[in-house]
Parts: C-alpha cells; sequence; structure tokens
C-alpha cells in the first residue's frame, strides 16, 4: 500500500516535471521577463478537514516541480468567498493571486460583483468548448471566463436495498418520475399512528434541503435566466416545488418529520436518518458514498437518477463545482496560471476523483478514472448525469446567496404554517426585482 | 492653584490611553455606522448615499427584520422573567445560613457560565437531540416522550431559554452579593411580628434586591442583543425563522449578503431599541424601586 | 439551649424544611452538573457508541485514545498557540492599560473626571454590534484583516469593566499613603506603580482571570477578523470542523473537554477572585 503510494508519488513528481517544463519553455520563449521568475503565490483554499490534507498534498507535489516557487497556502475553511474575509482583502490591495471556490454559484455572484479578473484563455490547456456542456454557463460573465471549474459532484437518489425488498420494490427499477417516487415513498413509509418507524423520502433532508435551488431546477423551473436577466420565482414549476413538498409534510407534520429525522445535519455521522434506516431514500452528492464507506459499512444501497416531474430537468442534475477563480488586484498572475495548469495536469485530478469520487469537467477524462476502469456503477451513472442536457448550475446571480435562504425560510414556512406557496413567491420576486434593478 | 492644574494634567494623562481608544475604538465607529446606515455599501464599491432608504426598507418592507426582532424580543421579555425568577430563588435558597456554608452548591450554579462559548453550543446540540440527546433521555426516565426541541418552531425559543438558565450562575452570585448587604435584623424583626417566607421575600427581599434585579436585568437583555453565537452555531436560524435574532440577521446582512449600509442601520436601531429599554428599565426603577 | 434558641429563631428553617430544601438544591445542581459529567464519559466514547439509541451513560470501554486521536486530527496545538498568544498579549495589555487608567479616574482630583466616568460606564452596555461594521472597515483600510491586531490592539486602550473594577479597588486604598508619599516627593507615576500598585494584586488577578476568559471564549472576534487557518483560535476552530463534510462529532466533544478543563482547574484554584469579580460586577454599580 505505502509502496504503491510512494512510487504513484514518484510518478506524479515526474510527470509534473514534464508538464512544468514546456510552461517554463514557453514563458522564456515568450520573452517575458515575469513569466518563469519565481517568487510566492498566495493561493485561498475553501477547504477543511480531509480535503484540506489533500490539499497540501497537492501543493506540496506543486512545489516539488517548481522549487522556485513557494505557496503561501491560506485556508479559509468558513468561506473565504461567503464570509466578506476576501472582499476586505481585495478592497484592502492584499488580494491572494488564486484562489478556489467550493460553492460555485457563490463564486458567480462574486465575480459578478467585479472583483475578479478574467482569465486569459491563451493561457491556459483548457478550452471552454470542450468542458461538459452543463457546466459552460457558470465560467462566463458577460463573455468573460471568470471560472474555471477543477471538478465537479453530481446529486444522486440513494436508495436502502433492503427496505426496498421489505416494501417489495426492487432498486434496479428505480422511481423514473415524480409520481412514482412519491408512491415507492408512501409504500416505504412505516407509520401507524404516531409511531413512526421510517419515512419512505423527505424532500428536504439532506442536499434537497441544504441547496434551495436543486427542487426549482429539477422540476424545470428557471430562476434567473442570465442571458435576458430576468427573474422568474412565481413559475407553475416553483409554485409545484414547495406544493409537492408540503404534500410530504402534512403527512403527520413537519415538526414530527424533523424531530424524528434531526441529527446533526452532518452526512457524516452514523446516526444520519439513511445509514439508520429511518429513512429508505434520500438525494444527496456523489460524496456520500465515502460517507458510507466511514460510517455505515454494513448497509446495502443502490444509486439512481433523482427523478423529476413531467416538464422537468429528468435525467439532470445540479453540478457542485470547485472552481478557481484570478481575484481583482492578484499580483502574480503568472504563479496563478502555472498553479492551475499544474493542477489540471491528470496525476492530479486523477488522485482527486481517485478519493473522493468527484467527476472530470470534461468527457473524455473519465475514460481515465480508475472507477470508470474499475467499471464502477455509480460512477457510469455520474457520468450520465454529467453529460445530461439537463445539467447546469442554477441561479447564476449575485443575489444568489441571499435568495437562497429566504427560498429555504419559504419552504420551512410553506410546510409548518402549511400556507400557499403563490404569494410567498411573489412577495420575494418584488423583493427581488427591486433588487436586481438598483 | 498650581496643584489644581498639574492634577488637570495629571489626571487626563493617566486617562488618555482611554481616551484615544474611546475615540478610535468607539466614537468614530459609532458614527461612521450612522453615516454608512444612510448609505448603500458592499466594501469594493464606494459607499452609494441613499438618505434613510436603508431604515425604511427595514421598518416598512423586511418582513424578516420584523421576524427576527420579534424573536429577540420574546427572548427578552419571557427570558427575563423565567431566568430573574430562577436565579432569585435559588440565591434566596443558598443565602439561607444554614445553607451558606454549602458553599459547593454555589459553585455548581456557576461552573456552566465557564463553558466556553462555542463549547457550549456544541454541548447543547447534543442536549437537544431528539433520540439520543440527554434532556429527551432524561425525559424518558419518567415517562415523557420529549419532542423535538429544535425541530418545532414553538420549541426552539424556549430552548434557548434553558440553555441561558444553565449559563446564569453569573446572576445567582450578584443576586447573593446582594442579598448579603440585607440586614439580618429586617427579617428578624418582620418574623416576629409572624411575616411568612414568602411574605418576608416579597416586602423585604425583592424591593431591597430591586437594584440588583435591575443590573441583572439589564445585562441580560444586552446579552439577548448580542447574542449572536448560540443561534449562528446551532441552528442557523431555524426551524421557519424562529431562533433568527436580531445579531445573527445583522451578521448575515453584513457578512453574507455584503449589505453593509443595510446592518449598519440595524445597528443603530440596536442602539436605540436597547437605548430606549434601559430607559424604561431605569424609569421602572426610580418610579416603583426602594431607596434607602 | 438559650443560645440555640436565638440562634434558630434567627435563621427561619426548620429541621424538615431544612431537609427538603437541601434535597431540592441537589436535585437542581444534579440538573446542572450532569451536561458536564455527560460530556466527560462521552468524550471517552467511540462515534459508534456515541450516537447509540437509546443513549448509554458509560462507555463500554474507556476511549482515552480519542484524546490522541483529536491531537492528530485536529489542528488543536497550533490553535491553542494561536489563542494563548492572544491570551498572553491580552492579558498584558489588560493589566498594564487598565491599572493606568483607573488610577487617573480615582486617585487624581481634575475636572471633569465624573463626567468622563459615566462615558466609560455607558460603553460597558454598547452592543458590540454596532462598532463592528465600521471596525471592519477600519482594520482592512489598515490592512489587519487576518492578522492579530484587531484582536489585541484594542485591548491596550483600556477596557471599560475592567476600569471600572479597579477604579473601585482603589477607591478603597486609603488616600493617606500616597499623601505621604508626595511629601517624601513622589510623582503620581511612581504612587501608581511603588504604591498603589502593589496593593492592587487581588483586583488585578480579577482582571487577569477576566481577561483570559474574554480572549478564550471569544468567538465573534476571531470570527470577523481572522481568515486564514493558520491563525484560528480553538473556539473559532471547534466552529468550523463542525463545518467540515466530516465533523467527528465525538471528537468535538474530546475537545470541548479539553478547553473546559482549564478553566474549570483555574476557577477552582482562584474561585475567590472569579467569585469576587462577578459580584463586584453587580452591587457595587
Amino acid at each position: 500500500m505505502t509502496k504503491k503510494k510512494w512510487a504513484m508519488l514518484k510518478l506524479v513528481g515526474l510527470l509534473a516535471g514534464v508538464v512544468a517544463l514546456p510552461v517554463l519553455v514557453g514563458g522564456c520563449s515568450a520573452g517575458s521577463s515575469t513569466a518563469s521568475k519565481g517568487g510566492t503565490l498566495t493561493y485561498w483554499s475553501p477547504y477543511g478537514g480531509d480535503s484540506l490534507k489533500w490539499d497540501q498534498w497537492r501543493i506540496g507535489q506543486f512545489q516539488k516541480a517548481n522549487p522556485d516557487v513557494t505557496v503561501n497556502l491560506i485556508a479559509t475553511p468558513s468561506g473565504g468567498i461567503t464570509n466578506g474575509k476576501l472582499l476586505a482583502a481585495i478592497a484592502g490591495g492584499d488580494a491572494p493571486d488564486i484562489i478556489i471556490s467550493d460553492n460555485a454559484s457563490a463564486a458567480y455572484s462574486f465575480a459578478a460583483n467585479g472583483t475578479a479578473t478574467p482569465w486569459d484563455m491563451s493561457k491556459v490547456t483548457l478550452k471552454i468548448a470542450d468542458l461538459l456542456p452543463g457546466m459552460q454557463p457558470v465560467t462566463q460573465i458577460n463573455g468573460k471566463t471568470y471560472l474555471l471549474p477543477q471538478d465537479s459532484n453530481v446529486i444522486m437518489l440513494y436508495m436502502n436495498t433492503k427496505l426496498f425488498q421489505e416494501a417489495g420494490l426492487d432498486v434496479n427499477n428505480p422511481p423514473k418520475t415524480i409520481d412514482d417516487l412519491d408512491a415507492m415513498a408512501a409504500k416505504l413509509d412505516s407509520i401507524s399512528g404516531g409511531n413512526i418507524q421510517r419515512f419512505g423520502f423527505i424532500p428536504w433532508l439532506d442536499y434537497g434541503g441544504d441547496n434551495a435551488f436543486y427542487w426549482p431546477w429539477m422540476f424545470g423551473a428557471t430562476v434567473y435566466d442570465t442571458s435576458s436577466g430576468k427573474l422568474d420565482l412565481t413559475s407553475p414549476q416553483m409554485v409545484s416545488v414547495y406544493k409537492w413538498m408540503n404534500k410530504y409534510a402534512q403527512k403527520t407534520s413537519p415538526t414530527t418529520m424533523k424531530g424524528f429525522t434531526s441529527g446533526f445535519g452532518a452526512l457524516f455521522s452514523p446516526d444520519h436518518p439513511f445509514m439508520t434506516g429511518k429513512v429508505a431514500m434520500t438525494v444527496v452528492g456523489n460524496w456520500f458514498t465515502n460517507a458510507l464507506r466511514i460510517y455505515a459499512p454494513t448497509i446495502q444501497y443502490a444509486v439512481a437518477k433523482v427523478p423529476a416531474p413531467e416538464g422537468g430537468r429528468a435525467g439532470g442534475t445540479v453540478f457542485q463545482s470547485n472552481v478557481y477563480l484570478l481575484p481583482k488586484g492578484a499580483k502574480r498572475l503568472d504563479l496563478a496560471y502555472r498553479f492551475y495548469n499544474f493542477c489540471e495536469t491528470t496525476p492530479i485530478l486523477a488522485n482527486d476523483f481517485d478519493i473522493w469520487r468527484s467527476i472530470p469537467t470534461n468527457d473524455k477524462q473519465f475514460d481515465e478514472v480508475s472507477w470508470t476502469k474499475k467499471g464502477d456503477p455509480i460512477y457510469k451513472i455520474e457520468r450520465e448525469l454529467a453529460n445530461s442536457p439537463n445539467s447546469g448550475t442554477p441561479a447564476l446571480t449575485k443575489v444568489a446567496a441571499e435568495l437562497g435562504d429566504d427560498l429555504n425560510a419559504l419552504r420551512d414556512d410553506v410546510i409548518y404554517n402549511n400556507r400557499d406557496p403563490l404569494p410567498l413567491l411573489q412577495s420575494l420576486q418584488d423583493k427581488y426585482t427591486k433588487e436586481l434593478a438598483q | 492653584m498650581l496643584k489644581a492644574r498639574r492634577n488637570q494634567i495629571n489626571g487626563l494623562l493617566f486617562v488618555s490611553p482611554w481616551i484615544v481608544g474611546f475615540l478610535v475604538f468607539i466614537t468614530y465607529p459609532v458614527l461612521a455606522s450612522l453615516y454608512y446606515s444612510l448609505t448603500k455599501y458592499d466594501v469594493i464599491h464606494p459607499p452609494e448615499f441613499r438618505g434613510l432608504g436603508n431604515y425604511l426598507d427595514l421598518i416598512l418592507r423586511d418582513d424578516v427584520f420584523r421576524i427576527a426582532l420579534l424573536n429577540t424580543l420574546y427572548m427578552i421579555v419571557v427570558g427575563t422573567v423565567v431566568i430573574t425568577v430562577v436565579t432569585i430563588t435559588i440565591a434566596i435558597v443558598l443565602n439561607n445560613r444554614q445553607i451558606r456554608g454549602l458553599s459547593v452548591f454555589r459553585v455548581v450554579f456557576f461552573i456552566p457560565t465557564l463553558v466556553p462559548l462555542v463549547i457550549l453550543c456544541i454541548v447543547w446540540i447534543w442536549i437537544l437531540q431528539p433520540q439520543t440527546g440527554l434532556l429527551n433521555t432524561c425525559l424518558s426516565y419518567v415517562g415523557i416522550r420529549g419532542p423535538g426541541w429544535l425541530a418545532d418552531p414553538r420549541l426552539a425559543k424556549p430552548a434557548f431559554i434553558m440553555m441561558f438558565l444553565w449559563t446564569s450562575g453569573g446572576a445567582v452570585i450578584i443576586y447573593l452579593a446582594g442579598l448579603q448587604d440585607i440586614p439580618e435584623t429586617l427579617y428578624e424583626v418582620a418574623s416576629i411580628d409572624g411575616a411568612g417566607f414568602l411574605r418576608r421575600t416579597f416586602t423585604i427581599t425583592v424591593p431591597l434586591l430591586s437594584p440588583v434585579i435591575l443590573f441583572n436585568v439589564v445585562t441580560y437583555v444586552i446579552g439577548i442583543f448580542q447574542s449572536f453565537a448560540e443561534s449562528f452555531i446551532i441552528t442557523s436560524g431555524g426551524p421557519d425563522r424562529s431562533t433568527l435574532f436580531y445579531s445573527l440577521y445583522l451578521y448575515q446582512n453584513a457578512f453574507q449578503y455584503f449589505k453593509m449600509g443595510l446592518a449598519s442601520a440595524m445597528a443603530w436601531i440596536l442602539l436605540i431599541i436597547a437605548a430606549l429599554f434601559i430607559a424604561i428599565l431605569l424609569g421602572l426603577e426610580r418610579r416603583f424601586g426602594y431607596r434607602q | 439551649m438559650a443560645v440555640i434558641g436565638r440562634l434558630r429563631r434567627a435563621r427561619y428553617l426548620e429541621r424538615g424544611e431544612l431537609v427538603v430544601t437541601v434535597t431540592l438544591l441537589g436535585a437542581l445542581s444534579v440538573v446542572y452538573i450532569v451536561p458536564f459529567i455527560w460530556m466527560a464519559l462521552s468524550s471517552l466514547k467511540l462515534p459508534q457508541e456515541l450516537f447509540i439509541v437509546p443513549m448509554r451513560w458509560f462507555p463500554k470501554k474507556l476511549e482515552f485514545s480519542n484524546y490522541a486521536r483529536m491531537f492528530r486530527e485536529f489542528p488543536f496545538l497550533l490553535d491553542l498557540r494561536n489563542t494563548m498568544i492572544l491570551v498572553v498579549v491580552n492579558i498584558v495589555s489588560a493589566v498594564l492599560s487598565n491599572t493606568f487608567i483607573a488610577y487617573g479616574f480615582s486617585k487624581i482630583e481634575w475636572k471633569g473626571r465624573e463626567p468622563l466616568f459615566y462615558v466609560v460606564l455607558a460603553t460597558i452596555i454598547l452592543p458590540f454590534q454596532v462598532v463592528m461594521i465600521p471596525l471592519f472597515i477600519m482594520f482592512h483600510t489598515f490592512h489587519w484583516i487576518g492578522t492579530f491586531f484587531p484582536l489585541t490592539v484594542p485591548g491596550f486602550f483600556g477596557n471599560a469593566f475592567f476600569i471600572f473594577l479597579l477604579r473601585q479597588f482603589y477607591l478603597s486604598i486609603p488616600n493617606e499613603l500616597s499623601y505621604a508619599a508626595k511629601i517624601d516627593g513622589a510623582n503620581e507615576f511612581m504612587i501608581y506603580s511603588r504604591i498603589v500598585l502593589p496593593l492592587s494584586s487581588a483586583a488585578i488577578a480579577t482582571v487577569v482571570i477576566f481577561s483570559f476568559l474574554r480572549t478564550w471564549n471569544d468567538f465573534i472576534g476571531p470570527l470577523i477578523f481572522l481568515s486564514d487557518n493558520r491563525l484560528y483560535t480553538l473556539s473559532l476552530g471547534a466552529q468550523q470542523i463542525m463545518q467540515n463534510l466530516d465533523p467527528k462529532w465525538d471528537l468535538l466533544l474530546t475537545l470541548g473537554v479539553v478547553m473546559t478543563f482549564p478553566v474549570l482547574v483555574l476557577f477552582f484554584l482562584l474561585q475567590k477572585y472569579f467569585i469576587q469579580g462577578i459580584a463586584m460586577s453587580g452591587i457595587k454599580g
């Protein structure tokens, strides 16, 4: 195991050297005086915990291949983008040279506010046209490229095999439509009087609750049309999302449901309701596979594409991407490009995909990933989802953060108080129309 | 004459660090905050003047602001009553001379205040868990099936009050100190007159303690207006915005939505409300409080 | 007999009442103390045991390795170092500045002293939220966001509560001592440093303790002003771990014990000063 790892590290170093060489040569031949000069690269990473350890490994590889560069890693797991620190750094003239954000939507609104520098696409190996089609819009603002994806994640339906069998269902026959999902959920429910043993499905558990734009996307709503700048919160699809959720809530009561399922809100803990069998299906990103491996190794489960209603984005997903961004005022753009190009080399990415089960940003790269080579069935679904024309990143607008919070609060309002969503959506529509006009 | 002048210079010299700090870290920010409150400001772009727009938006149009304000008022009104009654009761009992020697009790009520804030939040997340939680486990011993405290919009605020009660040992200590200043002879006289425990409490203890009560209530109210970490860490304001308190919404506006101007207007409204509250409390004290 | 009778009248609980009261107090104490016991026990459980329903009080096996794991998996030592740097700087600055400032507010007669002191008191109740945003903006123009400066520099300019505390204490020191020193030719600074300070060790101890507690527990300050996780304090670090994809809840409780324990030890060693500080804040104001 260790030997293999060591061999791989050596290989990575070698490959990195090979990759770095043309960059160096290219820099010299271009006659640029700064391109090949070393120095300190300030890089803000969004990761904490194990992801941060992985990022540190990556930086180690980079420095080995680029001995003239010192990386000043600033880890901001609290979200440098989402809590004002990066804004302060940019406004104060202390901008880092490159950052990665694990929240593409937040990064987009950040860049849309005029706080980023566009990428010079002649200096990177990546072509926007090579990206998965669903991943292209998030990279562009007003015809310029501001965000480059590192990798992405997709959202899937996880099903408990044993509970399916007990209910006379088959995980190989997953729900295709929302009606299927509802019917299966009802079969999987185990609610007798006040005594609850299990819910078949809860729409707002996990990703469906974390990302306020997920279900609207799957239901076919276009919350914000980036090209026309039109906000549409009151579409029939939006209304049906919340009416549908409320149908689940009124099965018993949202209080009971939340009380029954509330663990720690964390996927990585053995009391996650899917792991304890309290819910039979849940919608969550591919990272959940890793959580199940660690905290519920014995559970049998299968994975399928999340169903969508008619007129919805069936077979699609919301991309949960990690993106690179060059902040406004970055001083060592030359090093930032070097770092970016290095991180996009195959050995680094392969390691990323191996460990985190995340997905590449273009289809061809899938062939190289070990999971594909091993014929992993879940990864095959991930690939199909990634290629779907119905996949993308919703709500590319500068107000996405606040709008997301407001939509989640609206959902609570609907399900806890059994309210009609339309007037609530209308008042949000008014609020944000005004805000976007400013 | 010369001495007075030297004293003037020396006095100002000694307090000068405070004066500098007061000007830089308090006066300037308070005034700057007033200025920002009249603008639209996101740190990156220069402030854009919009008069009273932020205030009008908050008061007339922002439903979330109203919810946050009402949540905070709930915590103040209900929390003040509950916590004051419980802490005074504990203090009165502890002040009994036969028990006073048992300083172990005093320690017990005090040590929860020593738990670091973030750890307090972590521990209470566990205490309030519906299934594995400490509170519901203990309730189950007496046959009660405990609810999902933080899953129910009606119970989340009471759960927070329980948490605040657990950490209000400081108030107990302050009440105890106040009680020890009440002359024992008053009670003896009252006892001879045949006054029972309750009557002694309401005719002697509470009136004589009123300045201390006022102090503790003011401290608690200020604490509630400022309380941020608890709801930020434990509930992020949910469920159904039932624990979205004033300071949390202010923080969100400032550092998550980058509406520094709007958040500054909230800060000023907070300042005015807090000042009014304290003025009312002081007025009540002046009108009904005990004077020697 | 006569003596006991008189005493009994002065107390107001009969033996039966006393038993009831002590029992109730005991029960209430248990309620207050149980979370500590639970936390200590849980810090020794494996995650599988921690999440068991119904809850189990005692771990099957005392998993002391949790503590070693916590050191390994959390950046505990780094966060501890950061916290200690802030603690030390803030204690030193609090003692230096406040003992000095309080002298000016108590031992020297000058015009405007009392009104200014009321201003000091008023700032105690100023909510931090009112100054938070301008401070953030001001510190960013100083290039201080992401450094320790916002969390340390203000401490050198006095703290209203500490000034108040020390002033009350100074007022109880008889002025005769300073008169005598003045006749001997001592200036105010000499009186401050050679007479008043040495006599104030009890009050200074209280300032040290409270300054420690404030820094040790502070959450919103580091949250707003720090960005790099290499500078995180224990409190902010603990909260950040909760945001991780895999927060490792069992180790968070271990961390909770480790963060609470020193405060408790300090309390039991220096109880007098804790209680004194708290009580002072209430009655003499």
